[in-house]
């Protein structure tokens, strides 16, 4: 074992290495510092009565948001029958798989009482109809049982290993798993809409009393987003990875099919973002005495949203037209900035969201995440791209790779 | 029947496993073992239950006489009630009650004086040791270096002014409170009427926030409040009092006296009124010369149009009384001041201010007040009765330095800043704890400390000198009658106080320190006693103390000339040294001031008072009142950088 | 014991009068001691500060200068929410209806209330309460040593992690009730109590009682020209602009009224514009 892992640094480049020694280094200090807020509690983070949640709550909205890119691309390949969407299929939907487990793991960092975790099942707040009273109540739902049908769609990607599927019984099993999937994504599209709409949106949108969130069409909003900004970030991925690796890891036909979807889709979110602000200023906002751009000043000022809006129009720009598209570098700044658009607009639902003031004599907050924080938020993303790169090595992540080797050989 | 083979075997075996797993999950069982995790992993702490009983208690050591109701479960006390109010220091009682740092034996000094190091002792052991110096000084004659210093006017109090004149000396003090503070300097305490008066001009007495008797105070606001009494507040930080006055007069910090002044000469002058006390024509003349309204709007930067309204208003009332002694639980005001106040009653003969007296306690000692005392005094033994005057006096540090040679004796429930340099520490019970004529004690007793009555008359009963003229035993202290009488006539005491006067002018306007330093009081911790007390520190205000920062507040353009913003370092260094502190803008703060929160900055106070802001007494001026002696504390020049 | 089909009637309220209040904290004080709030040795960490009432120190300098200028303090608890559900259903204030594991919830007295073994310690519930009136543990609750003896046995110690909230000491109510019942009433209508703020305050400006019964103190208070609420300016609205908006499901609705006769104050306690 030692030996293997010897080998792999011996056989890596030098940048390979450095960022293999920078991963596990941030692993290792998840793992230490997650002792830590696990035994002794969250009094180590910069989360308080005023702020309170943080980094970890954005890394949730932003990881759903982003691996919401896995039920369009499953969507779109299994019912709508883009075939061309295969080759990157596996690749989706393992990071739609890893996007939702640190989810979970950072839902459960920011729980106070991490083993209560299952009263959410145990003691659900349903209203009276067969709708949730809390937004909570159907994360936990939705994003549990998406989860396991993340767990079966991934399970093929790993029965088709090449030592694996020599066994007869397993390659039956996965080629029929192949062929079943399209209900998996059925009803995983189905599961998306609620909890996207739920964690990303609608939980903070039903919140009446807080006049910065307060808005009914926030849960679908989120929807919208979820893939706009997946998509982008389903190509962003193995882009890199093929970068990385020096190969084409997936056909460029590919990717222009996802970021046309992005593209198109950043024009339905940018107007219903537009519509968003535009009703905040004149309804929402008033309605609760206040006024929309009074409630953006300290530090995550108004900034925040004009970036936002720069970002989602780059991402339009480039993605929509087919001339910048298809020029490799103009996609790549389109997809990078669809993704970012998503992140700035989760980072001020959070920071900006939370640092308004709700007494006139009090000032607006600001928050500064604990080593602790930094520690166990990019200890995640580290684990997550460690799986990816063990996925990329090792399992049949890119079958257009294998395709193409196939060829050569012969 | 077919013979179970090894394969079957297995598969039973395997199946049982599945089911049992299963089964096991689906009974819940697990997640009750997850609840148990949960509750064992936290520890959580289980109050004992018990039967329910109220009983009463009197507090015998504070001034208010602070009538509660303890609720009790089973032999524990877990709350006071009280239909009456209550004051601060008896709110606390609870807390006070079940401190873990409560001294719950007599304590020797171990180590270095200050060194906080202590051994226990018996209380035989002690008051052996101690008793026998006392005898020692009084056989060779050196009684007078005998001294005590009283927290305030309660029985506890009283009965150590009488151990300690009864032993000889003359050296008995009280930390300053508005009566000992008056006594001084109008030669009586004010007894003010507040039920009938009708318009109250008040020169910074924060009245509603603990001034005087807070219990009683607290009562006269709602009935002001109910009667339309008017309320003219003058002070140069808008405090609740302020902002509950019908008139918030904003004042430059320390200008007090000269509004006074000017309130005075305009009722002297234009008014035709005169006052009955001694030296008046003389004071008149000073005041008239020296302080026209012209130069009394400058000093002050309040209009004279202005003066002379306040002083018509004052005037025309049917019942104006004026009300002298700035500040709440930390008092300060020069006798120039005082004198200058009670002399607007006399000018218009108001019937809400009269002078009288205590029976038993007289304030005359051998120095004038505790601050000059602290200063000038020697003494080879000195008794602290639940004082703290190293933190609560300008001459703290002095007085350290000179309980390092003497025989220190501090009688508290907890080490503080004081007792901290004591060779002997008596601890005394919480109020709870004691019996008295009314009641049972309310709880059993926590520890060895004993009621401080007890501890001074034991102490007395082993001092052959003072055996005779002290009570034999506790129940006899309460035959001793503090009695209210009138004061003798009241004088100006123009030739001690004019020297203030002359200087008054020249201190408000000091070049080199341009900025003025006043104090401010935080609710619940009053002069710093609170800090020790958990709950205390929860309500105090982010503005105040946040993050372990202290602030200080600041006039927000004032800041701006002096290049200062919502939480910046700021130094401010006086005459007398530099504390450091950061800033916190306010408009209510008056400008070329900066408010300090009063009582903070203990060095040894448990482990909740201590390391918490800094003491503004270490620099605050130390000009020692010619009448009171006690330092002027209240405004201090000072430059901020 | 109880009678099965008695009613709870009453719906409690409370008024607060800032013209009588005068800062001493004993309000404050007293709610520490009561629900057993912990004891830390610094305290100063305000953000993360463990205490039901919250006695803020406000103040108009953003409106005015010195000396125009005017303090006040403002005890803060949970405002109990009413929610603004106007057509007769049951209370929903902005933190119940959000919590997912049902660990809060209105009673038939509209007192919102809070299991603290229940909580899981998602802080949903903090975020979306308007009024900063939920605190979390966010350290473990410690008690040195003798301080253990003064804590209250009706107030359960909660664990780390979780989520606690004044209750308008409920438990005093459960209280007052044993003791009826110990003397044969068994109506829980017939049961009054005060909780520990109230009854702690010596100007007597906390005022407790019955928002259902028209004739109490506190409904005619609530009524009074005087009162307030905190923050949202929706009772300064005329009352079919009031209603409007009540049933568009924006509003707290809170059972707490705040009593002052100072503009400064009415107007601080808005929003306002460049502020
Ligand atoms: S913190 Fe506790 S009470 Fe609040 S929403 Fe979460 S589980 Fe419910
Ligand atoms: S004040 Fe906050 S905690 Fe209390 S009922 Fe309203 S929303 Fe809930």
């Amino acid at each position: 074992m030692v030996q293997f892992i010897k080998n792999i640094f011996q056989e890596s480049s030098k940048n390979m290495r450095i960022t293999l020694y920078v991963l596990i280094t941030l692993v290792v200090l998840f793992a230490i510092f997650a002792i830590q807020i696990l035994f002794w509690g969250l009094g180590y983070t910069d989360m308080n009565n005023n702020f309170t949640w943080g980094a970890w709550i954005i890394g949730d909205l932003g990881l759903v948001a982003l691996g919401g890119g896995a039920f369009t691309t499953g969507y779109l390949l299994y019912i709508f029958r883009v075939d061309k969407l295969r080759p990157i299929i596996n690749s989706t939907v393992l990071l739609g798989f890893m996007c939702y487990l640190f989810t979970f793991v950072f839902l459960l960092f920011d729980l106070g009482q991490p083993l209560r975790c299952w009263f959410g099942f145990a003691y659900p707040n349903w209203g009276k109809g067969v709708y949730p009273a809390s937004m909570l109540t159907e994360v936990f739902f939705c994003l549990s049982i998406y989860f396991c049908i993340l767990c079966v769609e991934l399970i093929p990607t790993i029965l088709e290993h090449k030592v694996l599927i020599k066994n007869k019984v397993i390659a039956t099993i996965a080629h029929y798993m192949h062929v079943l999937m399209w209900t998996m994504a059925a009803a995983g599209t189905f599961l998306s809409f609620f909890h996207q709409g739920s964690l990303g949106g609608g939980m903070w949108g039903v919140l009446y009393g807080r006049p910065v969130w307060y808005s009914p069409h926030f849960f679908f909003m989120a929807v919208v987003a979820a893939i706009a900004g997946g998509t982008s970030f389903m190509t962003m991925m193995p882009y890199i990875a093929g970068k990385v690796m020096k190969k084409e890891v997936v056909p460029m036909e590919t990717y222009q099919i996802l970021t046309k979807v992005s593209g198109i889709v950043f024009v339905g979110y940018f107007i219903f973002r537009v519509y968003d602000v535009y009703t905040a200023i004149v309804k929402y906002a008033p309605m609760n005495f206040r006024d929309y751009f009074d409630m953006w000043g300290g530090y995550y000022g108004i900034w925040m949203l004009v970036l936002e809006f720069i970002l989602i129009i780059s991402a339009i720009f480039f993605l929509v037209q087919k001339k910048y598209r298809e020029q490799e570098k103009f996609m790549v700044i389109g997809a990078t900035s669809g993704i970012l658009a998503i992140v700035t607009s989760k980072l001020s639902v959070l920071l900006h969201g939370f640092s308004v003031p709700n007494f006139p004599w009090k000032g607006f907050t600001a928050y500064m995440p604990t080593i602790q924080e930094w520690a166990i938020t990019f200890g995640c993303f580290a684990c997550m791209i460690l799986i990816y790169m063990i996925f990329a090595k090792w399992f049949p992540l890119f079958p257009h790779l294998e395709h193409e080797e196939h060829e050569a050989h012969h | 029947m077919k013979k179970i083979d090894r394969k079957d075997f297995l598969k039973i075996g395997a199946g049982a496993v599945v089911g049992g797993v299963a089964g096991y999950t689906f009974s819940g069982a697990p997640f009750l073992g997850f609840q148990w995790l949960v509750e064992w992993s936290q520890d959580q702490y289980v109050p004992a239950g018990g039967v329910e009983k109220y009983v009463q208690a009197i507090s015998e050591s504070c001034v208010n006489g602070c009538k509660v109701s303890v609720r009790k479960i089973g032999e524990r006390a877990v709350k006071i009630e009280s239909k009456e109010g209550v004051c601060p220091s008896c709110l606390n009682a609870l807390q006070l009650l079940y401190h873990p740092e409560r001294v719950a034996t007599p304590l020797k000094r171990s180590g270095e004086k200050g060194s906080g190091k202590f051994k226990a002792v018996s209380w035989d052991e002690a008051l052996k040791d101690i008793s026998a110096q006392i005898n020692k000084a009084i056989s060779e004659g050196k009684a007078n270096s005998i001294a005590a210093v009283n927290k305030n006017e309660s029985i506890n109090g009283l009965l150590m002014e009488k151990f300690v004149r009864a032993v000889g000396s003359n050296n008995v003090y009280y930390e300053p409170t508005w009566k000992s503070l008056t006594s001084q300097a109008l030669g009586g305490y004010i007894k003010y009427d507040f039920a009938a008066t009708d318009y109250v001009l008040s020169f910074g007495a924060k009245l509603i926030e603990g001034w005087g008797n807070p219990v009683e105070m607290q009562k006269v606001f709602v009935d002001w409040k109910k009667k339309g009494v008017k309320l003219v507040q003058v002070d140069s930080v808008c405090t609740r009092t302020a902002s509950v006055a019908n008139e918030f007069v904003g004042i430059k910090p320390g200008s007090e006296a000269a509004l006074a002044f000017g309130i005075a000469n305009y009722l002297i002058t234009e008014k035709r009124m005169t006052s009955t006390g001694a030296d008046f024509a003389k004071w008149s003349q000073i005041i008239i010369n020296k302080f026209p309204l012209s130069k009394v709007a400058a000093l002050t930067g309040i209009a004279e149009d202005k003066i002379k309204k306040i002083a018509n208003d004052f005037a025309q009332s049917k019942n104006p009384v004026a009300v002298a002694g700035k500040g709440a639980y930390g008092m300060s005001g020069s006798s120039a001041e005082i004198i200058a106040v009670y002399c607007l009653n006399t000018l218009v003969k108001s019937r809400a201010a009269s002078l009288v007296k205590d029976s038993e306690i007289s304030y005359v000692a051998e120095f004038s007040g505790i601050d000059k005392f602290a200063k000038e005094g020697n003494f080879s033994i000195l008794i602290l009765n639940n004082s703290n005057p190293v933190h609560n006096s300008v001459y703290g540090e002095e007085l350290k330095k000179k309980m390092g040679k003497a025989l220190v004796v501090a009688i508290t429930p907890l080490i503080n800043d004081s007792a901290a340099y004591a060779d002997y520490i008596l601890p005394t019970l919480s109020f709870l704890e004691v019996e008295t004529p009314q009641n049972k004690a309310a709880v059993i007793k926590q520890n060895e400390a004993k009621d401080a009555k007890e501890i001074i008359i034991s102490l007395a009963s082993m001092v052959e000198k003072a055996k005779a003229a002290m009570p034999k035993q506790v129940s006899d202290v309460y035959n001793i009658s503090n009695k209210e009488v009138a004061a003798g006539s009241f004088s100006f005491n123009v030739d001690k106080i004019k020297n203030d006067i002359d200087l008054y002018e020249k201190k408000l306007t000091d070049k080199e320190y341009p900025v003025t330093l006043v104090p401010m009081e935080v609710p619940l911790v009053c002069n710093g006693e609170g800090l020790a007390f958990p709950y205390v520190l929860k309500s105090i205000d982010p503005t105040i103390l946040k993050l372990g920062k202290f602030y200080v507040q600041m006039n927000k353009d004032t800041a701006k000339k002096y290049g200062f913003s919502e939480g910046s370092s700021i130094k401010i260094t006086s005459a007398r040294g530099k504390i450091k502190a950061y800033v916190h803008l306010t408009d209510t703060v008056a400008p070329e001031t900066v408010a300090i929160p009063l009582g903070f900055g203990h060095e040894s106070y448990t482990k909740y008072g201590n390391d918490k802001g800094v003491n503004p007494k270490k620099i605050m001026t130390a000009d020692i009142d010619p009448l009171t002696g006690i330092a002027d504390w209240w405004s201090t020049r000072v430059k901020i950088s | 014991m109880i009678v099965k089909d008695s009613k709870m009637k009453r719906k409690w309220g409370m008024a607060i009068d800032l013209d009588k209040c005068t800062g001493c904290g004993a309000c404050s004080l007293a709610c520490n001691q009561e629900n057993n709030m912990p004891i830390f040795e610094d305290d100063s960490d305000v953000p993360k500060r463990v205490a039901f009432l919250e006695l803020m120190k406000v103040t108009n300098d953003r409106d005015a200068k010195f000396p125009d200028v005017k303090t006040a303090y403002l005890p803060k608890m949970c405002q109990q929410c009413e929610g603004n559900d106007t057509h007769g259903h049951k209370a929903d204030p902005p933190c119940v209806s959000v919590c997912p594991a049902v660990a809060t919830d209105v009673g038939d007295d509209g007192v919102v209330s809070q299991i603290w073994s229940r909580c899981i310690g998602c802080r949903y519930c903090q975020t979306a309460c308007p009024y900063e009136a939920r605190v979390f543990n966010w350290w473990k609750p410690e008690y040195e040593g003798t301080f253990k003896e003064g804590l209250n046995p009706e107030v359960s110690v909660a664990s780390r992690g979780t989520i606690v909230k004044c209750t308008f000491c409920s438990h005093i109510w459960k209280r007052e009730r044993d003791k009826a019942v110990a003397k044969g009433i068994l109506d829980i209508n017939a049961v009054t109590y005060t909780p520990a703020c109230a009854a702690a305050c010596p100007t007597g400006a906390i005022v407790f009682g019955d928002l259902n019964d028209p004739n109490s103190e506190i409904s005619k208070l609530a009524k009074s020209d005087r009162a307030v609420r905190l923050v949202n300016a929706i009772d300064d609205q005329p009352e079919d602009k009031k209603k409007a908006l009540m049933e568009k499901k924006q509003y707290p609705n809170p059972k707490v009224y705040y009593l002052t006769s100072q503009k400064w104050l009415r107007d601080m306690m808005r929003f306002k514009k460049n502020s």
